[in-house]
């Protein structure tokens, strides 16, 4: 990819930032590509060195802190006209529930993904308590006169549910651990969203 | 590491880099390579954090033709490095004091 191709396509999807912002940024891309071509590197070479753009991009997201970018993305961009407050402030009851209504699909949504590993440790739990259960119900039966032989399957059903909650554990924890990284991506992906929203038109 | 930790430490070495002379993007990137690999959207954040807490101040020279933006670090850089160190002494004390404490 050549030089220009690379700003440009970077400017025309950096649109969520403030403009000054993205100017800084262009012309800083732009010093790094002459430096290496400076070097002896070819326009290409140089280029490839600093990665896609949409690489780019992502690692702006992950740098620039969420509030950051609403706040650019909710301030007017110019002041608003009299019937404009009017209508923001006649409209409220329609916005209003509008917007409350997508935070809480946003936290729906994550509450449903978390589900998994909520029902998984349940899983879990119930398992170790039947572990417990049987040991528990094997004593007592055999304390209470019952012999070993008839009391066995209880022993039998303990140690079962020890393997499983031993290899059930497992599994939470890596259910766990990849909710956790597809949180942290939802986030990149959200904050992406502000700063290429352009992207779409 | 720790991303708060990570964070300062980066501030420190970007500092580190234009300590003795005034630098430019590239040469900063090309001077650290050896410690740590930064790429240039991570190193605009630093140099931006940088100039917005007055650590650093920049100006655009021309080179070839072309207009470059150089680096220069602040007095209150280089005290930020001063206070780096001091921390780190303190660190290193607990480090060591961790350190005895296992072989016991």
């Amino acid at each position: 990819m050549k030089k220009k191709e690379f700003l440009d396509e970077l400017r025309s999807k950096l649109v969520g930032l403030p403009q000054a912002d993205i100017d800084e940024r262009i012309s800083f891309y732009e010093e790094m590509i002459n430096d290496r071509m400076d070097e002896g590197k070819s326009e290409e070479e140089a280029v490839n060195d600093i990665g896609t753009v949409d690489e780019v991009i992502k690692q702006i997201a992950k740098e620039t802190p969420l509030v950051s970018l609403v706040r650019h993305k909710m301030k007017p961009k110019r002041r608003l006209r009299g019937w404009e407050v009017v209508l923001i402030v006649l409209g409220f009851p329609l916005w209003f529930p509008l917007l409350i209504t997508g935070f809480v699909l946003i936290f729906v949504g994550f509450i449903l993904m978390w589900t998994g590993a909520i029902v998984s440790y349940a899983v879990e739990t119930s398992l170790i308590a039947a572990c417990f259960m049987g040991l528990l119900s094997f004593f007592l039966g055999y304390f209470d006169g019952g012999g070993i032989t008839a009391n066995l399957p209880y022993l039998g059903i303990s140690m079962m549910c020890f393997g499983g909650a031993i290899m059930f554990g497992f599994a939470c924890y890596g259910i766990t651990k990849g909710m956790a990284k597809a949180t942290r991506g939802m986030f990149i992906g959200i904050k992406s969203w502000f700063i290429r929203k352009g992207d779409r038109k | 590491m720790d991303a708060q930790l990570k964070r300062g430490v980066l501030d420190v070495c970007v500092l580190a880099a234009i300590k003795n002379e005034d630098s430019y993007g590239y040469k900063i990137i090309k001077d650290l390579k050896p410690i740590l690999e930064l790429s240039e959207s991570t190193l605009y954040t630093i140099l931006k954090r940088l100039e917005d807490s007055h650590m650093l101040i920049t100006r655009t020279a021309e080179y070839e033709g072309r207009l470059r933006k150089y680096y220069r670090i602040t007095s209150t850089g280089r005290q930020r490095i001063e206070d780096f160190k001091n921390e780190w002494k303190e660190i290193m004390e607990i480090y060591s004091f961790i350190e005895r404490g296992e072989q016991v």
